[in-house]
């Protein structure tokens, strides 16, 4: 690395060299790389596959093919139905009471509750006993095999449909919103790193040996530059490990487009990174002690956290105006994107114009942060005020 | 050739610095003087651009300096302050590539000065584990790792005890005698009488005296007379001057060079056993608090 780009780079490698490799990186990323395979690989073993169950009690009169039939019409709606026959009804009653059986049915005529009555398996038990009324009819008329299989024979129907397929759709928006969290996790916590580290410089008042060797924007690149890769480093390992275990285990609980909504959050990561980190680089040249570092940062972490808050509403409706707008404002865009991206097909021009709105946006604030940072960053002692800092611009 | 060419800043109404100029070669040592705010850490700041001034300009060589020029500079501020997590001589390797030393010189370097300051052992150690002096020493390396040809040091020896300023004292010397200039600021001037050869004082923001600290003690209209009478207090009669000390009746004052030595010392006799009678060129304290004063006066 030569010319213009060399010290920013030296800046930034320096970042890299003293916290990638320090201890309390190595074990954060650890301790996220676990949490994160469990998520995926505990719920696969306790549970993922296998389908609830389900009992009926059985009293009075009961063909003998209902428990087969019954289980079956569980199958067909993921359910595994058990039966449990009963010898009168106040028996019955007390394994509905206790909680052993989740309904009763009665001479196969009358369904009986506990209290909430469940549709789903309301409908399988009905199944079952028209198929045991069917045989039975067959069997009263003397209609021969092919007659029966006619009147049997389930009609034949074609499926289209005008949206995408969305049969996990809700699989998909909770992947969009586990996704958001994270990236605002991310951008937060990394973003703070960078405040602090801003603010270390000046508290350790190292920053004016520095400055008498680079320009305050070569510092600020530099710093930015080192913590952001620090930052995507750490994220993609936990995002590349967690697709592996995704993989290995056979989730089947993850929605096919899993891979893809990392990708985009790692993608949106270095876009929201750029926003957000020269806001907090600009806010902790302000300050010159850690104390106050928390209070400093507070006004951007409140940006970020209302663009949190927003994509929570977005992920109602993604396709309403107010998303589309905060998907395109860059405060809010990031976080807004990624849930809509996650729960179906954005418009390929509304993800270019997000984007080009971001960059531009990052662009120009480059510009007045380089301003503010260099005016503020050698003011010791009290904080500065913005207006001071833009003014006081020596460099 | 270090120029400061006519600096001028203002900030508000308060002046900084007001039409300062001075120059510093190489291979001299220059103590830079002046009271607390009198503009000495605003100049030192606008060699290295961190002030930039509403005039005037600082040159090397005859050019602005711009970045390149500083490369070659190396500067302690008076606010010191390093990385204190990171080892010593990974910190110091930092500093010399930021200044434009490629890896393996740096690494070089940085072992060289750790060497130096009898730090060599502690390479790895991380620069808050070293005592209050080696911490001074390492900053000290940080400004001179890279060796330039112009150290500007503010303040370097305030904080130290005894001995770490005669072991800095002698460091500069050495760094001078390699052709390097050096200026650095004080309020210790019977440290800078003994260190520099060259003195610059500022006061409001003006340079008031600057030159050979030899040549301009000789070229003062005033002496510095000291007198020691047993018995009475002696009680110096003079057209003119000034008592700048008294102790145990030793009398110190501050004459025209042209007063009558034997009149005053056969009053002296009068009044006891003169066992002490020396006229000296004034001390660079005289000096400053004169070009200080008047100023002030004026």
């Amino acid at each position: 690395m030569s010319g213009r780009w060399r010290r920013p780079w030296l800046v930034a490698r320096r970042e890299w060299d003293q916290r990638a490799r320090s201890r309390a990186f190595v074990i954060s990323t650890a301790i996220s790389v676990l949490v994160v395979v469990a998520l995926i690989v505990v719920p696969e073993m306790y549970g993922g596959g296998v389908k609830p169950t389900r009992i009926v009690g059985l009293v009075g009169e009961s063909s003998s093919q209902l428990p087969s039939l019954l289980r079956a019409a569980g199958d067909r709606l993921g359910l595994t139905v058990k039966t449990r026959a009963f010898a009168d009804e106040a028996a019955g009653q007390v394994a509905l009471r206790l909680g052993d059986v989740s309904v009763l049915l009665v001479d196969q005529r009358a369904l009986v509750w506990n209290a909430e009555a469940d549709d789903q398996l309301g409908a399988i038990v009905a199944s079952a006993v028209r198929a045991v009324d069917e045989e039975q009819a067959i069997a009263e008329l003397g209609l021969t095999s092919g007659q029966a299989q006619r009147l049997l024979q389930p009609p034949e129907l074609s499926s289209t449909s005008l949206e995408p397929a969305t049969k996990d759709r809700s699989a998909r928006a909770a992947l969009g919103i586990i996704g958001m969290v994270l990236l605002f996790m991310a951008i937060a916590f990394y973003g703070g790193f960078l405040l602090v580290g801003i603010v270390e410089e000046k508290s350790s008042r190292v920053v004016e040996v520095l400055l008498s060797r680079l320009r305050p924007t070569e510092l600020l690149a530099g710093k930015v530059l080192g913590i952001g890769l620090v930052g995507l480093a750490q994220f993609a390992v936990v995002a590349g490990l967690a697709l592996v275990a995704l993989r290995l285990s056979g989730n089947t609980l993850a929605p096919e487009t899993t891979p893809s909504t990392i990708g985009w959050v790692l993608f949106w990561f270095v876009l929201g990174y750029g926003f957000y980190s020269v806001l907090y680089a600009t806010a902790g040249s302000l300050v010159s002690r850690q104390e106050e570092a928390q209070s400093i940062q507070f006004p951007v972490t409140a940006v970020l956290l209302a663009g949190y808050l927003f994509a929570f509403t977005a992920a109602d409706s993604p396709d309403g105006v107010a998303a589309l707008v905060g998907s395109l404002v860059p405060p809010t865009a990031l976080m807004v994107m990624i849930v809509r991206i996650a729960q179906g097909a954005v418009p390929w021009w509304q993800i270019v114009l997000s984007v080009a709105l971001m960059v531009a946006t990052v662009y120009g604030m480059v510009q007045l942060a380089g301003r503010i940072y260099a005016g503020a960053v050698l003011r010791i002692g009290r904080r500065v005020r913005l207006k001071e800092a833009w003014r006081g611009s020596e460099v | 050739m270090l120029e400061i060419h006519d600096l001028t800043k203002r900030y508000g109404h308060v002046v900084a610095l007001d039409g300062a100029s001075f120059s510093v070669a190489p291979g001299r040592i220059v103590g830079f003087l002046g009271p607390n705010s009198a503009g000495k850490t605003t100049t030192m700041r606008a060699i290295f651009g961190l002030v930039r001034p509403d005039r005037g300009e600082v040159r090397w060589k005859g050019k602005p300096v711009g970045p390149e020029e500083r490369a070659r500079f190396g500067y302690m501020p008076e606010e010191r302050g390093l990385y204190p997590k990171m080892k010593v001589g990974e910190e110091l390797t930092y500093f010399a590539e930021l200044s434009g030393m490629k890896g393996a010189a740096a690494k070089e370097a940085a072992a060289g000065w750790l060497g130096r300051l009898g730090l060599g052992d502690r390479a790895d150690a991380r620069l808050e584990e070293l005592s209050h002096g080696n911490q001074q020493r390492v900053q000290l390396a940080a400004a001179l790792v890279h060796d330039p040809e112009l150290a500007v040091l503010d303040e370097p020896f305030s904080g130290l005890d005894p001995l770490g300023v005669e072991s800095l004292a002698e460091m500069l010397v050495q760094t001078a005698a390699t052709g390097v200039a050096v200026v650095f600021s004080s309020h210790q001037l019977d440290l800078v009488e003994d260190v520099c050869q060259d003195v610059v004082i500022i006061e409001h923001g003006t340079i008031v005296l600057a030159g050979v600290v030899e040549e301009l003690k000789a070229a003062s209209p005033r002496r510095s007379l000291e007198v020691t009478v047993n018995g009475d207090p002696w009680v110096p009669v003079l057209p003119s001057g000034t008592v700048t000390s008294k102790k145990d009746g030793r009398v110190r004052v501050l004459v025209d060079a042209t007063v009558d030595l034997g009149e005053i010392l056969a009053g002296a006799r009068r009044v006891g056993e003169v066992t002490r009678f020396s006229f000296e060129p004034p001390s660079l304290t005289d000096l400053f608090l004169e070009a200080v004063s008047e100023v002030r006066g004026a």
